[in-house]
């Protein structure tokens, strides 16, 4: 867990000092596609996590979200 | 993560924050062609008359959302001396084509791939306006664009319009 | 937020936007070796709708229901396969296998289990598990959240709230977030907050209870006047979660996210058990040489009340210009105290293809490592129940129980828990029109097994399975919904034209009584139907006694049960086209579920177990109609339906066993379609007049197969309604409808096992007569932000039934509308 803790903070700080004279705000139109979401597809992923909850025992930190004690 | 980098990203932040909070600023001159490449001009030549310049993209949703407003206020204050210039900054002149043919715009339309004219004006946000007066001066500066701010952005046009009108030239 | 999103990037979606989805889950058949089930493996459908609004500037709603309705069979623990847990009930095995979690087990010196034949001779290790499975009967689970979120420039608030309702369990869950976005939206950092509140109250398998041990959660365990025992425990959640998303370059951005999460109480299921085989210091002459006899019990299954776990998410996608396309990475780390590590790793090509169509295959790998406490079974060096008697008298001196302090403290043979691995491989189909309509089809492909764990050693392969997914969806954003209206600081009215249909203003209820006025359009709507039925059972038209019910109700052996409440929910999402001025194309899919409230008849022989409430849910039968435009006036239409049924709703739904019997078929009016191709053809007029509207349909529906493929056909059906209605305010309707309808008698019947004990089991009792007055108000909104949506909402009382047979009586039927054409 200590690698990865601390691969995290400098991945934090790298994103935080990148620059702001990389991509300007009228240059993001790639970014702006539908397809370039981190997730495309936000529904269709809920109801994949939905199944994934059931079926795996990392749930990952979202009480609540998707309900049901998962007793199928 | 180098010092470098940390400090051009300072420096960057720094150079915006002056230029927001400026003073009187007078509008820096562009090269516009229009979109569909039909003829050429200079911004400086619109002076004397209040100028809303519009950068925006076709990717950008408020832009879609600010057409109509824009359209309105060409046609209500248009005879006035006013105009309202949109500025494309698509990478590819047929995206910005295939919006304006969605969303029909009634006025100014120029293109500028390069990103030279913002980037000289210190655009901050999509899409980003600014109020140009008779004289040249850039007056306000509005970040995006809400319908509920329609109204005010308005007001603020016909004082412009108005203003000027009465001091004379 | 949607279930399932990460923290950060989840706003992908700016505006209004509108979702219908369907989505189907479906298990394959766990190797049981050799045995042989009957049960139906896990099926799970689901039904999600989301709407999110931007109902001022700065101000997001979303609103998002979500229902599944669950069936089939799952393992209730894990024992040796010589144990015979799954136990045909008949040489013939007809009916399916019945779990059994007693026996005797054999072990050798090394405590394998071994195979003895009858005369007590080891005849070989045999260490392989098998899973134990029983069923469950369909179960509909249903949610409803909310989040309302406040925007400044660059920092965003949001806070939301709801609610999961299911039988056995029920979740009350809320969230607080901030985001917050710096440097021209470059980075943006994201704070998400979550509580949880969460009861379960299951009742425990009365078959198989008896021989459960349920000490480890004695204290929760609530006992009724009939010996069924529920288990009412509860638990809370708390998480917090951390994210920032960084924009790379003009063509990548990246996004990590940290969470914590703990959670306390009832962590256990409480449908599972574990085997313990308890070695019996006195009874070991049943052992076979060099070896161990053990007595084998249930144990409820028992966890520890609490759990930490932290997960650590990034996710990365990057633009690839030659294609066109992106690639998008994602990798999850999770870590929690009960011993579980797993990683998941997922990759997919996003690639669109021209004219709107866009493909996204993705493979996804997952991995876990089991919980310190898995156990498939346990064997524990003691009596189940040492009993000391008298060596002269024979009399019991004490009866001592095992003891729980000698077992370990948590215990658990479920397979979530387990170590394994998954693989599964998926494509997303997305289709965006012009018009602001986006269709969405996705299917996956997931296997689960033991031998892919990360690193080995993963539960063997008696404990794999496959599965499918599908799903499909329909989304309409602001282009469409606000249909031909927007938004203009003049107040210039863009609604285009403007006619005063009267279809437009018909009663909720009424299906087919609008149609598109010009070429080219699209419509879209939804509709929502609750019908009811409680209170006295009827002959034709007139109240019976259970007595009555009881001689006459079941065509010649006596009634045991009736149902007193039955609640059939349906959801209907319609899509029209028009090709041409005078043809319309309409598809209607829908979602039902149905809930029946069985009770045993007051009689001589009243039958205690008989009390038990079913449901069933699923897709229901797709609709198609064509419309023809016969006539149409300025203040009048008459236009001409033929649509066809087919038959995709289920008619074969069955209820688990009870009492170690199988009962085969549900009753008929628990199925969840008709079972056979139906056309329905409809006539429909309305007029209007000033503010007034008239309106008439007739309509019907004719089987066009003797039998569907449970041996039976619904009757043929006719209705005839008529309405008038008035506007007192331009925008909105008030109306009044009478209905007349005749529905066929059932005919043939279930061409297998299926309930006998009440008058819902038999055809007879289905069909007849019914009319009904309707009370609605509709709304079509004139300008603003939805201008063009049309919302009405009608309740139908019954005035008058003549059921055939014996029936539940209805009290009333809800409808609820909302469409939008563009």
């Amino acid at each position: 867990m200590k690698a990865a803790s601390r691969a995290l903070l400098i991945l934090l700080l790298a994103a935080g000092a990148s620059g702001c004279a990389e991509v300007a705000p009228w240059e993001r139109g790639r970014l702006a596609k539908a397809h370039m979401a981190l997730e495309p597809c936000p529904e269709i992923r809920a109801l994949r996590e939905h199944t994934y909850l059931s079926r795996e025992a990392s749930s990952g930190a979202k009480p609540g979200a998707g309900g049901g004690c998962g007793c199928y | 993560m180098e010092w470098r980098d940390i400090a051009r990203g300072a420096t960057c932040a720094l150079a915006l924050a002056t230029a927001a909070t400026a003073g009187e600023r007078q509008a820096p001159d562009c090269s516009l062609r229009a979109v569909d490449d039909s003829r050429r001009w200079e911004l400086r030549e619109m002076r004397g008359r209040v100028v809303w310049v519009d950068f925006w993209a076709s990717w950008c949703g408020s832009c879609a959302e600010a057409v109509p407003f824009l359209n309105d206020l060409e046609r209500e204050f248009g005879a006035q001396g006013f105009a309202v210039l949109g500025i494309n900054l698509d990478e590819e002149p047929r995206d910005a084509l295939e919006f304006l043919a969605r969303h029909p715009a009634d006025f100014a339309q120029a293109a500028d791939a390069d990103g030279l004219c913002p980037r000289s004006f210190g655009v901050e946000t999509m899409p980003a306006a600014y109020l140009i007066d008779r004289r040249g001066v850039i007056r306000h500066v509005h970040a995006g664009f809400r319908p509920g701010e329609a109204a005010g952005l308005r007001a603020r046009v016909a004082e412009l319009v108005a203003e000027s009108q009465r001091e004379g030239r | 937020m949607l279930p399932g999103l990460a923290p950060g990037g989840a706003r992908a979606a700016e505006g209004d936007e509108l979702t219908f989805q369907y989505g189907q889950y479906q298990e394959d058949e766990r190797d049981l070796v050799d045995a042989k089930s009957d049960y139906d493996p896990i099926r799970a459908d689901t039904l999600l709708f989301h709407q999110r609004l931007t109902p001022a500037d700065r101000w997001r709603l979303d609103l998002t229901y979500m229902q599944d309705t669950w069936s089939g069979a799952t393992p209730v623990t894990t024992a040796p396969l010589v144990l015979g847990g799954n136990h045909p009930t008949s040489p013939d095995g007809v009916s399916g296998a019945t779990p059994l979690v007693e026996g005797d087990l054999f072990l050798d010196g090394n405590l394998q289990p071994v195979a003895v034949n009858e005369f007590g001779e080891v005849v070989a290790t045999d260490p392989r598990l098998v899973h134990t499975m029983s069923s469950a009967s369909p179960e509909t689970r249903m949610q409803g959240q909310f989040e309302l979120g406040y925007d400044w420039s660059g920092v965003e608030l949001d806070f939301g709230a709801g609610l999961s309702y299911e039988d056995d369990y029920e979740s009350r869950f809320a969230s607080a977030g901030a985001s917050w976005e710096l440097d021209q939206s470059r980075t943006s950092f994201d704070l998400v907050l979550r509580f949880a509140d969460n009861e379960t109250q299951a009742l425990l398998d009365p078959d198989a209870v008896p021989y459960i041990d349920t000490r480890a959660y004695q204290g929760e365990i609530d006992v009724s006047g009939s010996g069924e025992r529920t288990l009412d425990d509860d638990r809370q959640d708390w998480s917090a979660a951390l994210g920032a998303t960084q924009i790379l370059s003009k063509n990548a951005r990246v996004e990590s996210s940290v969470a914590y999460a703990r959670s306390r109480g009832y962590l256990a299921n409480p449908y599972k058990v574990v085997e313990v085989g308890f070695i019996d210091p006195a009874q070991q002459f049943l052992a076979p040489p060099g070896g161990y006899y053990a007595q084998v019990r249930a144990l409820l299954e028992k966890r520890p009340s609490l759990r930490s776990l932290w997960t650590w998410d990034t996710r990365f996608v990057q633009y690839v210009e030659p294609f066109g396309a992106s690639l998008h990475l994602g990798y999850r780390l999770y870590h929690d105290d009960w011993g579980i590590d797993a990683h998941t790793l997922e990759a997919s090509w996003a690639q669109p293809l021209g004219a709107g169509w866009t493909a996204i295959p993705r493979v996804r790998y997952y991995s876990q490592s089991e919980a310190d406490f898995y156990a498939p079974y346990l064997i524990s060096d003691q009596a189940f129940v040492s009993v000391v008697s008298d060596p002269d008298t024979g009399e019991i001196i004490s009866v001592t129980p095992y003891d729980p302090a000698l077992l370990p403290s948590s215990y658990s043979s479920d397979q979530r828990l387990s170590g394994f691995g998954a693989l599964s491989g998926g494509l997303t189909l997305v289709k965006q029109f012009a018009r602001g309509v986006r269709l969405e089809a996705d299917f996956e492909y997931y296997a689960h097994r033991g031998d892919l764990r990360l690193g080995g050693g993963g539960e063997a392969d008696y404990a794999d399975w496959d599965s499918y997914r599908f799903s499909a969806s329909v989304t309409l954003d602001a282009n469409a919904l606000q249909a031909f209206g927007y938004r203009s600081t003049s107040g210039r009215d863009g609604h285009g034209d403007h006619r005063a249909h009267a279809g437009e203003r018909a009663p909720a209820g009424v299906l087919l009584a609008h149609m598109l006025p010009d070429a080219g359009q699209f419509g879209l709507g939804y509709r929502y139907v609750l019908g009811r039925q409680a209170g006295d059972l009827l002959h034709g038209a007139s109240s019976v006694s259970d007595a009555q019910v009881i001689a006459l109700g079941c065509e010649g052996d006596p009634c045991s049960t009736a149902p007193r409440r039955m609640d059939m929910q349906m959801h209907m999402l319609e899509w029209m086209y028009a090709p041409t001025d005078w043809l319309n194309v309409m598809l209607m899919a829908q979602f039902v579920d149905m809930k029946m409230d069985v009770q045993p008849l007051a009689g001589p022989m009243p039958d205690l177990h008989g009390a038990h409430d079913h449901s069933t849910g699923g897709p229901g039968d797709t609709l198609g109609f064509l419309l023809f435009e016969l006539a149409e006036t300025e203040t009048q239409s008459l236009h001409f339906g033929l649509g066809i049924s087919a038959p995709t709703g289920d008619v074969g739904e069955k209820q688990r066993r009870t009492h170690q019997e199988d009962v085969g078929y549900v009753h008929y009016g628990m199925q969840l379609g008709s079972g056979t191709w139906d056309l329905l053809p409809s006539l429909t007029w309305t007029g209007s007049l000033d503010r007034f509207q008239l309106g008439g349909q007739v309509s019907g529906a004719r089987r066009l197969e003797s039998e569907n493929r449970s041996g039976y056909a619904l009757g043929d059906a006719f209705q005839v309604t008529a309405w008038a209605g008035y506007s007192p305010l331009d925008w909105l309707s008030v109306s009044l409808r009478g209905v007349y309808s005749m529905q066929g008698e059932l005919r043939g019947e279930y061409d297998g096992l299926h309930a006998d004990s009440g008058p819902m089991d038999f055809p007879d009792n289905y069909g007849g007569q019914y009319w009904d007055v309707g009370l609605g108000l509709s709304a079509v909104l004139p300008d603003g932000y939805l201008a063009g949506n049309r919302f009405a909402v009608e309740w139908l009382e019954p005035v008058h039934d003549d059921a055939n047979g014996y029936q539940l009586e209805r009290t009333g039927t809800l409808f609820v509308n909302w469409s939008v054409d563009f």
